[in-house]
Formats: C-alpha cells, sequence, structure tokens
C-alpha cells in the first residue's frame, strides 16, 4: 500500500484531558533501542498466521481475567492469556474482560479485535498462506512486562512454533 | 501490529505497525462490517509485505464513519487507573 498522506491521531478519539495525561507518559521522539526484526521469508500469500490481541477475549468456558485484584491495584494487569481457536464450532461463546474499553462490540462481532474470520476467508482466497489452530489473547494492561514475558509471551510463542507460525498480527485493544 | 495508537512505539520498540484511526476496542472495523474489515487487513498485510525497516510505522487511510464523541469506545465504568488519577488528568495539557 503506498502511504495515503493521512497522519493518524491515535487520541482522536480520546477526551482532550485524558488524551493529553497519556501523551505526556510517553516519550516525543522516536524509540531508539534495539527493535526485533525477522525478515519475511516468503510472500504473504504462502507465510502462516497467528493472531494476538490484548483485549481479554476468552471463551465462556476459560476462567476470567482478574479484574477484582486491578480494581484494588489500578497499576496491575492480570499477566495470563487465553487460547481462542480457529474453529467456530469452539468458540461459540465468548467474553471480554477489560476495565479500559466498551466490550460490547467483540461481543457481537469477534472480528473487530480478533479478526479470525476475515482472515480464514483470506486463506480461502489465497491471500494467505495459513491460518494458524490456535489464536490468543491477553490482556494489555502491563506496567511490568518481566513477569509478563514469562507467563504469557513464552508460552504462546512455544504454541506458534509448534503450529508452525511464520507472522503474528497483533491487535491492541 | 495494528494499532490504533501508534504514539506508544516511542516507548516500545514494534518491528511494523499499521496505524488506523478507529476507536478502542474496534482495529479492524466496525461490526458486521465484513468488506471494512478485510479492507483493513489488506492493508495491514501489505505493510508486512513492504516493511522493510525495523520500527516502520504505515499510517492507513480510513477514516471511521462516527464523531469520536459518538463512538462510546469507554468502558460502562471509570476504569481503575483513571479513576485513581482523575485530577491530574482533569489539569492535564499537552506538552
Amino acid at each position: 500500500m503506498q502511504p495515503s498522506g493521512k497522519i493518524v491521531d491515535g487520541f482522536h478519539f480520546l477526551p482532550p484531558s485524558l488524551g493529553a495525561w497519556i501523551r505526556n507518559t510517553i516519550p516525543d521522539t522516536p524509540f531508539e533501542g534495539p527493535i526485533p526484526w525477522a525478515p519475511l521469508k516468503q510472500p504473504v500469500a504462502r507465510t502462516s498466521f497467528a493472531l494476538v490481541t490484548s483485549a481479554g477475549i476468552r471463551l465462556g468456558s476459560d476462567p476470567p481475567f482478574d479484574m477484582e485484584r486491578e480494581k484494588r491495584e489500578p497499576t496491575w494487569g492480570d499477566r495470563s492469556y487465553r487460547k481462542i481457536p480457529k474453529d467456530p464450532s469452539r468458540r461459540r461463546e465468548i467474553a471480554v474482560n477489560h476495565l479500559h474499553i466498551n466490550p460490547d462490540y467483540i461481543l457481537q462481532d469477534i472480528n473487530v479485535m480478533l479478526p479470525i474470520d476475515r482472515m480464514v476467508e483470506l486463506e480461502q482466497d489465497g491471500a494467505i498462506g495459513r491460518l494458524a489452530e490456535t489464536h490468543y489473547s491477553f490482556y494489555g494492561f502491563q506496567w511490568n512486562s518481566t513477569e509478563f514475558i514469562e507467563t504469557a509471551i513464552a508460552p504462546m510463542a512455544v504454541q506458534m512454533a509448534r503450529e508452525q507460525v511464520e507472522a503474528a498480527l497483533l491487535t491492541p485493544a | 501490529m495494528l494499532t490504533p495508537t501508534h504514539e506508544f512505539n516511542r516507548a516500545v520498540g514494534i518491528p511494523r505497525s499499521a496505524a488506523v484511526e478507529y476507536p478502542y476496542g474496534r482495529p479492524v472495523g466496525e461490526v458486521g462490517d465484513r468488506a471494512g474489515q478485510r479492507r483493513v487487513l489488506q492493508a495491514a498485510l501489505a505493510v508486512l509485505a513492504e516493511a522493510d525497516r525495523p520500527g516502520e510505522v504505515r499510517h492507513l487511510p480510513f477514516a471511521w464513519p462516527q464523531e469520536a464523541k459518538h463512538t462510546k469506545w469507554q468502558p460502562p465504568d471509570m476504569s481503575p487507573i483513571v479513576k485513581a488519577n482523575l485530577e491530574q488528568i482533569k489539569a492535564a495539557r499537552s506538552r
């Protein structure tokens, strides 16, 4: 896709004071540390994908993300993750635990946040190589990520490797 | 990454990003809008195919069809972090 000329305003939908408060917590200058980089080995049409979201989506049969502790400790976020299957018959009932967004839209259509059905269509059309059987959701409110890397990111990466995933699409809430 | 807030990339190194000006909780598009969701995904996949340097951010051209104040993206109850910092938030001004 060619550059559009549009510059996205990530604070467009926030009340001005909340946007200003958040803006003041992040640097003005570009990130200067090392950034991981894995070159795409083959065209997207032959690449296998998994989806990852930070929206606190889970199957209704799985335990909820811990919202009560965050209510007591406002800078703490649940460190766990949940698997979401590709197979629609195995995800008929989903739930969302998230204290920072309105979950109603995801409950109406999971694809607004975790676009499994759209990616299945792109797989069927040959636009992507393969969509993995397992996708992932965690709780995107992580202020200290060290423990989270061990409890969520590492096991997600193991499962992705097991399913021969080559690219992950992350959709933050 | 398909992100509604690419500005956070100034704090965290992200390999490739497609920035989209959609409300929180709906970065792929509107409920039931299959064609619109596909357009966003195809644009995000193009970023994966074309980005050639770590940290690259491409800004997608899509516009949300509602005014910001009508998007109702916020949680039913004020989040704990907002509640805990309400006075500072009310006083906040952009740098």
